[in-house]
């Protein structure tokens, strides 16, 4: 049970950044290969902060979310009025940055040793997994809700139009430059805010976490999902990290001989699933033409059958077990 | 508004290609620019905008009382002190329907906010009422969809740049491209907003039927120089505009 909830809160850092990515790339353009850097460089902070400076957790994440503000503001200033490759490799120098200050900056981070142990927010014995799980949960919800409305909005259509025209855009009186840079840097933050609430998740934190597979996931979950939809990157994660890292490698049931296959069965599955829907999808599952409120309403009905099926099933199961027992009752009597 | 240029050059390493002593653009209403290709008229539409830094003299755009130098601002300040220009080359919002289009042109840039994102009302009546109107005058094959073929694109540029009421419109050859009753009812509405006093035009146009019926004063650029201003009668009449572009 503490591995599930475990795995689901991971579940949930993976979409805030995929929420995240899919407004800086899907929405403006903006190609950041660095994602894992800010949220390793938040994760560390938070860390940071807590062991070596003892902060309380609700401080920490506040000075956490202004550093992490201050340091995007600072590299969008040098890097968004650069072409899009140039992006690219700075946002991927950044977060090798991170990393190797991880390790090299040992009287901070306590280098390759790690730095541990990070406290829970909520001290309720027992359950304090499950109220930050609960927590991070209405986070995600709440910015999946804000992203929906962004669509629609005024600010929404002019992120497309950047994205799509940054000349044009210019020419007709939008500061093109500033909605970048406000952009990338809120969403940067709310990138390092998700590091930091994964240190408690993870309690120990080690240079080995801030790698580039991070980034790719996150990256892979969004183009899998439809990086111009509202939803994709949600859907990305589902079917990513959820299906395969949750579903399949934890709980699919196999026989203990070939238990050993799972990894590279599951390894396998992933590449043809990304091959297949860059083949007949290539702008991911859901594209900009699906409609928002279609697939909440597909996922809410799908939600409510299930929920239907499984009231029924256990009415069902209860009133079996009911008619057992007085059968063998009856049986008794006689 | 009026446009004043003074020394106004443009090098690209060191290749000069345009220079322009000192000019004024927009006392006349609805003026012309013309020169044979290669003359430097899309680079100085594009100095005048900010689009292109000069590399000497300067730009001052001048409003009633009020100067300002456009050398120290940004191509989107020009826009947003009302000088706009429609573009010579298909630009466009490909995700962008031709409402949304019209709509983004339209809205002012005080109302793309992240707090606005919470606002229920997202749609402005009066600037819905004037789409309406742009698409009743002017047939899209869906209107309600996206433009299509390049002349929808280009007719979706223009109507852009009207939708924002600009006090000066610069026109880079606004008839390529579209088909020619399109263009007469492009410019029969420029008239019409010229004569109201609303803007003030500048065409850069290879069609010099339409430059003489619509002009009333015409700017002649050769090899990047101003060399002939005057009334359409006038320039037609000029010895260095037949020999350097009628090829007489």
């Amino acid at each position: 049970m503490a591995y599930l909830i475990f795995s689901l809160s991971l579940l949930l850092i993976y979409i805030g950044l995929a929420q995240m990515l899919h407004v800086q790339f899907g929405l403006l353009g903006i190609p950041n290969f660095g994602v894992v850097g800010f949220w390793g460089l938040g994760m560390y902070a938070v860390g940071i902060m807590q062991v070596q400076l003892d902060m309380s957790f609700v401080d920490a994440m506040v000075l956490n979310a202004l550093l992490l503000a201050a340091v995007s503001y600072g590299l969008g200033h040098l890097i968004l009025r650069l072409e899009r490759q140039a992006i690219l490799c700075a946002t991927i120098a950044f977060s090798a940055i991170v990393a190797l200050l991880a390790v090299t900056e040992k009287w901070m981070t306590m280098g390759v040793v790690g730095l541990g142990t990070i406290r829970q927010p909520f001290r309720i014995f027992g359950i304090e997994e499950i109220l930050f799980f609960i927590f991070l949960l209405i986070l995600i919800i709440g910015i999946q809700f804000y992203i929906l409305k962004l669509h629609k909005s005024r600010l929404g259509r002019l992120m497309i139009a950047t994205r799509d025209n940054e000349e044009l855009a210019a020419s007709l009186g939008k500061d093109t430059f500033r909605v970048k840079l406000i952009a990338f840097t809120l969403t940067s933050a709310i990138m390092g805010i998700l590091g930091g609430l994964s240190a408690p998740l993870n309690q120990f934190l080690t240079p080995n976490m801030i790698v580039p597979s991070i980034t790719f996931a996150v990256w892979i979950s969004l183009v899998l999902g439809g990086k111009e939809h509202a939803l994709g990157s949600m859907l990305g994660v589902f079917v990513t990290f959820g299906l395969f890292d949750i579903l399949i490698e934890t709980y699919a049931p196999v026989s203990p001989e070939f238990a050993v296959l799972v990894p590279n069965v599951k390894l396998f599955l992933y590449g043809a699933l990304l091959v297949g829907v860059l083949v007949f999808r290539p702008s991911g599952l859901l594209d900009q033409r699906t409609p928002s409120d279609a697939v909440v309403g597909t996922l809410g009905r799908g939600v409510l059958k299930g929920a239907v099926a499984i009231h029924q099933g256990v009415t069902k199961g209860v009133a079996t077990v009911q008619g057992k027992i007085e059968h063998r009752k009856k049986g008794g009597g006689t | 508004m009026k446009l004043h240029m003074r020394n106004l050059t443009k090098s690209y390493h060191s290749h000069p290609v345009l220079n322009v002593g000192e000019a004024t653009l927009g006392e006349h209403g609805l003026e012309g620019l013309i020169g044979p290709n290669g003359a430097g008229k899309s680079t100085l539409m594009g100095l005048l905008t900010r689009r292109i830094a000069p590399t000497t003299g300067t730009v001052v755009l001048e409003d009633g009382e009020m100067n300002h130098a456009l050398n120290p601002i940004r191509s989107h300040q020009v826009a947003q002190l009302g000088l706009v220009k429609t573009n010579q080359r298909i630009q466009g919002f490909p995700s962008l329907t031709i409402r949304d289009n019209l709509r983004f042109a339209a809205t002012s840039h005080a109302q793309e906010t992240y707090r606005g994102v919470m606002d229920d009302a997202q749609i402005d009546e009066e600037i819905e009422a004037e789409i309406d109107s742009y698409l009743e005058t002017f047939t899209f094959a869906e209107p309600d969809g996206f433009a299509n073929s390049g002349g929808e694109k280009k007719l979706l540029d223009i109507l852009r740049c009207f939708i924002m009421k600009p006090r000066m419109l610069l026109m880079d050859e606004p008839t390529a491209g579209l088909p020619d009753d399109v263009t007469k009812k492009v410019m029969d509405l420029v008239k019409s907003k010229v004569k109201s006093g609303d803007m003030t035009v500048i065409i850069v146009e290879h069609d010099l039927e339409l430059i003489w019926k619509y002009c009333s004063y015409v700017h002649f650029l050769s090899e990047g120089e101003m060399l002939f201003h005057g009334t359409p009668k006038d320039v037609k009449k000029n010895r260095v505009v037949a020999e350097k572009y009628m090829g007489v």
